[in-house]
């Protein structure tokens, strides 16, 4: 039980400001992508029909579409994977050492601050097909390195500057889930002779799963919609649709294509999907608070 | 002059709980009420009803002859000690005291003054620029306090400030409370469910059964007469022995086997009690009644003998008995005890009222 | 540790080392590349050690121009983006601060409601609504403005969320105490709520912080003229010049700087960072 103030105004005046800026800026606007996802209007916004359901039915047979949600789904998990592997190994390695484990704290957690455009950007002259020196290493290795040209090539590209930045947020949650791992267990195990490689894989890995699954949803949700400056500064959804995640397709084909009813479609789908995981990521939470 | 009434006042939670049906209560100038009972029994809710923390649902509350339910609780005039103290903790022991005092525009030398004045007679005069968390348990209480003092309120509220505190600081500060209350002569409405906090502390007591006030008294009338089998067994310790029993013509009939004799015009079905230490150990041609002895905690300064009530039919009712010193029966023998008249307590098993001796 | 294994030690710095290097490559590549002339990036090569050119680089796009386009320096748009940081940052503390006290401490018909509502801006991030807004803005006549650059972003479900959980652990005896000694809802909030969460808001102003000097799409979108520019987004205006122009060290000394000052935070303030990361996760 709280304590409460009988004032029954004040509480309004309060709560106005963040009421406001979320009607205008977040109801308003979903509400408006709503409506416009049932309209065709044209570039200059002179005319617009009523068209029901069209622009979800073209979304839905629109091949490009499919292939972006593909792109997508292999960028993401791309993403949380291998960022959360290397970041559990930094972890682990992190949890062993004694001496300098903040200094290691210290010098990898930084990326966390360095805008997903930038990240894109350092990346990006590493892998410049004409003067980077990872490509021209790898050129000299046999492999043709041009992520302007090759689709695969630009999504390793992104991937891997998304997942640069993303280490420094995984390393920090996994180091903290492993250090709340009773000591009392590994030496347990230790003293039935378990050795340290089984120790982790048998006791501590599984005694992290709610870390990983944590992990696992907000590095998903990361890679869904704050890579965007990542893409846009690198390759720019391309080679082709290659690099075109459904963000990045909403943006791409409301202002580039300015196909304003397709793009709004687009937004509602993807408004589905944000509370579709947002409503896991809470379900998640609920859990963790009562087993805490 | 009476300080503070109670007027009927009731208290219905808004989810429809009825935690206090209607209770009447008025306090004089300088009194030290308590307020006792078991858990859940509403004291809370009737402090801070006064406080002003909760509304009144219904009746009224006055200080002073002041209709006060619709004030603030900072317009009330009183200061309240809570339990965990509530000092706050970004705020040095001076600023805690003088917050209140700031908040009603009093000029800061008045402050300082006042501060330091109730802090050296709290002995919280080194103590005034540390933080809550620097301090002891016992001088957190003391800070608490002080900080209800400095305001000189007309009334005084505790809700069971010491029973954050260890064994042996709660009877020092239970010395020390007492000894402020008389000096200040502020009046005083103290909330606890430790009887013997009640009993020390109190000019008079209320023992709150179901948010139903079910004794007012001093404590030497609560103890020796109390009103119902309730503040019987509340007040007292080890509780009163009460046993379900018949007033018939022969006298109270314990069981098929017992009876005790006794003349009294009332009939039917009673509740017989007698304290532990009113039982006396006897022979076997005197005694009343004989007890099995099941168990015996020594004390040293007494001895408490925990037994059945031995009849030709078998064990009966479970009985203490209260001995000064030491003494050391056997397990499972029997004790012959009388119960000197004098100490009967009869209270009618239907309407659980006392009934006149 | 339970055995001594020298060896696994021995493995684990190792390990750790290589992690660092490879986080810190790209940053050690784009500094060389800042210390060169332009004309050192010809096809087929990269410097791989410091050039003698970097004053240079960096004096010119700090005071002069940034370049490959923009003619905005780099400290104008510094400032740009740490008005833009500051203000998203003390907005969405302050306006959260409020909607959580008034969460928390009165009770008002649609409370509930009104935390839905709040609750359901999680479910809208910008980037999802993005021409939506984007029209909004602009029939508010709000483009090319430092209100457009924060206002949009500074309602924050999270933040309030935040607070919300901070204010429910301060202990209701605390309020009742603050009342009994006079203190009115605004007395309370200042003198007593604000203290007590101050740690609470240090760690998320640092988190909150990076957020918005970070901004990328939003300021792309709605700053047209240059003096509203911030660092970040000038980035793709200088990427946008044709390839073979681009002036790589001037792009990368800007990279450098405009990621700066959000590491140089989170690296000083460490503590409070994991902090809010962790709180603000919750
Ligand atoms: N806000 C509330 N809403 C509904 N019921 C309440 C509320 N506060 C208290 N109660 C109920 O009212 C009754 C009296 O509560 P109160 O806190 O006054 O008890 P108490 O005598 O102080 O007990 P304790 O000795 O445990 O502090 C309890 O049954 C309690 O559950
Ligand atoms: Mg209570």
């Amino acid at each position: 039980m709280t304590v409460t103030f009988p004032q029954k105004g004040l509480p309004w005046l309060l709560l106005l400001p963040q009421l406001l800026v979320t009607a205008i800026f977040f109801l308003w606007p979903a509400e408006q992508a709503l409506e416009q996802a049932f309209y065709q209007e044209d570039a200059f916004g002179l005319s617009r029909e009523f068209i029901g359901l069209e622009n979800f039915a073209a979304l839905f047979t629109d091949p490009l579409y499919y292939q972006s949600m593909l792109t997508t789904l292999v960028f993401s998990f791309s993403v949380a994977i291998v960022g959360m592997s290397l970041a559990l190994l930094l972890a682990v390695m992190a949890d062993r050492v004694i001496r300098g484990k903040l200094a290691y704290q210290t010098l990898l957690i930084w990326p966390y601050a360095v805008a997903p455009a930038l990240a894109g950007v350092l990346w990006w002259i590493l892998f410049d097909p004409s003067m980077g020196p990872i490509a021209l290493w790898l050129k000299s290795a046999g492999v043709d390195w041009n992520h302007y040209l090759n689709g695969n090539q630009a999504m390793i590209l992104v991937v891997i500057a998304s997942t640069w930045k993303q280490i420094s947020y995984n390393f920090l949650f996994f180091l903290a889930g492993l250090q709340a791992v009773p000591r009392s267990l590994i030496e347990a195990a230790a003293i039935d002779g378990a050795s340290p490689f089984k120790r982790f894989w048998t006791i501590v890995f599984p005694l992290l799963s709610p870390t990983t699954f944590f992990l696992l949803v907000v590095n998903l949700v990361y890679a869904f919609f704050e890579t965007f400056g990542v893409i846009d500064a690198t390759t720019k959804g391309g080679p082709g649709q290659s690099t075109t995640t459904l963000v990045y397709k909403v943006f791409n084909d409301g202002f580039v294509g300015l196909d304003l009813g397709g793009s709004a479609a687009q937004s509602v789908v993807l408004m589905a999907i944000v509370g579709l995981m947002t409503v896991i990521q809470f379900r998640f939470i609920e859990r963790k608070v009562q087993y805490s | 002059m009476t300080d503070v009434i109670l007027e009927k006042v009731g208290k219905t939670y808004p989810n429809g709980y009825h935690a206090i049906p209607s209770v009447d209560l008025s306090i004089e100038e300088g009194e030290f009420i308590v307020l006792v009972g078991p858990s859940g029994c509403g004291k809370s809710t009737l402090l801070r009803m006064v406080a002003g923390l909760e509304s009144i649902s219904t009746g009224e509350l006055r200080i002073r002859g002041e209709r006060m339910n619709e004030k603030e609780p900072a317009e009330r005039d009183i200061a309240m000690v809570f339990q965990n103290y509530a000092l706050y903790p970004h705020m040095s022991v001076y600023d805690n005291m003088a917050y209140g005092l700031k908040n009603r525009g009093m000029a800061k030398n008045l402050i300082e003054e006042k501060v330091s004045d109730v802090a050296a007679m709290l002995g919280l005069t080194e103590l005034l620029q540390r933080k809550p968390r620097q301090l002891s348990g016992g001088q957190r209480q003391r800070v608490a306090m002080g900080r209800a003092m400095v305001r000189d309120p007309k009334v005084f509220l505790f809700d069971e400030p010491l029973s954050n505190l260890d064994a042996k600081l709660r009877v020092q500060m239970r010395v020390e409370i007492r000894q402020l209350q008389r000096k200040l002569g502020t009046t005083t409405l103290y909330v606890t469910h430790d009887q013997v906090e009640a009993m020390t502390l109190a000019d008079r007591l209320v023992v709150l059964n179901k948010g139903k006030a079910e004794q007012i008294g001093t404590p030497m009338d609560l103890y020796n007469k109390p009103a119902t089998p309730f503040v019987a067994a509340f007040i007292g310790s080890p509780s009163m022995n009460l046993i379900d029993a018949n007033l018939t013509e022969q006298g109270i009939k314990i069981s098929e086997a017992l009876t005790l004799p006794l003349s009294h015009q009332h009939r039917g079905g009673i509740v017989w009690g007698i304290r532990p230490e009113h039982l006396e150990v006897s022979d076997e041609h005197n005694a009343d009644f004989a007890l099995r002895i099941l168990a015996v905690e020594s004390l040293g300064a007494e001895t408490l003998i925990h037994g059945k009530v031995e009849t030709e039919l078998g064990n009966g009712d479970p009985m203490v008995v209260r001995l000064s010193g030491p003494h050391l029966p056997d397990v499972n023998s029997l004790m012959w005890l009388t119960a000197p008249v004098l100490h009967w307590h009869l209270f009618d098993a239907k309407t659980q009222q006392r009934l006149r001796d | 540790m339970i055995e001594n294994r020298p060896w696994l030690t021995f493995a684990s710095h190792a390990t750790l080392l290589m992690g660092i290097a490879l986080v810190a490559l790209p940053v050690w590549m784009a500094l060389v590349a800042s210390t060169h002339p332009a004309s050192a990036f010809g096809a087929g090569h990269i410097p791989l050690w410091f050039g003698d050119a970097g004053a240079e680089t960096w004096g010119t796009v700090l005071f002069e121009k940034a370049g490959n386009g923009v003619d905005t320096p780099v400290w104008f748009m510094m400032l740009n983006s740490l008005i833009m940081a500051l203000g998203i940052t003390f907005g969405k503390i302050a306006i959260s601060l409020l909607s959580a006290y008034a969460i928390v401490f009165f009770r008002f018909p649609f409370r509930n409601l009104c935390f839905w509502i709040i609750f359901m801006t999680l479910m809208l991030p910008v980037e999802v609504r993005i021409v939506p807004t984007y029209e909004v803005v602009a029939n508010l006549d709000l483009l090319n403005s430092y209100t457009g650059l924060t206002l949009p972003l500074i309602a924050s479900a999270t933040a309030t969320f935040l607070f919300r959980q901070c204010f429910l652990s301060i202990p209701g005896e605390l309020v009742e105490a603050a009342r009994m000694d006079g203190a009115g809802p605004w007395r309370f909030f200042f003198d007593i709520l604000l203290p007590l969460s101050r740690t609470n808001i240090a760690a998320l102003f640092v988190i909150l912080f990076i957020y918005g000097w970070n901004q990328y799409l939003w300021p792309l979108l709605i700053t047209t003229d240059d003096a509203y520019y911030t660092l970040v987004m000038s980035i793709k205006r200088m990427l946008s010049v044709t390839d073979g122009d681009i002036a790589w060290n001037q792009i990368m000394a800007t990279t450098l700087l405009a990621m700066l000052p959000p590491v140089a935070v989170v690296i000083g303030m460490q503590k409070l960072f994991v902090k809010g990361l962790v709180d603000s996760e919750k």
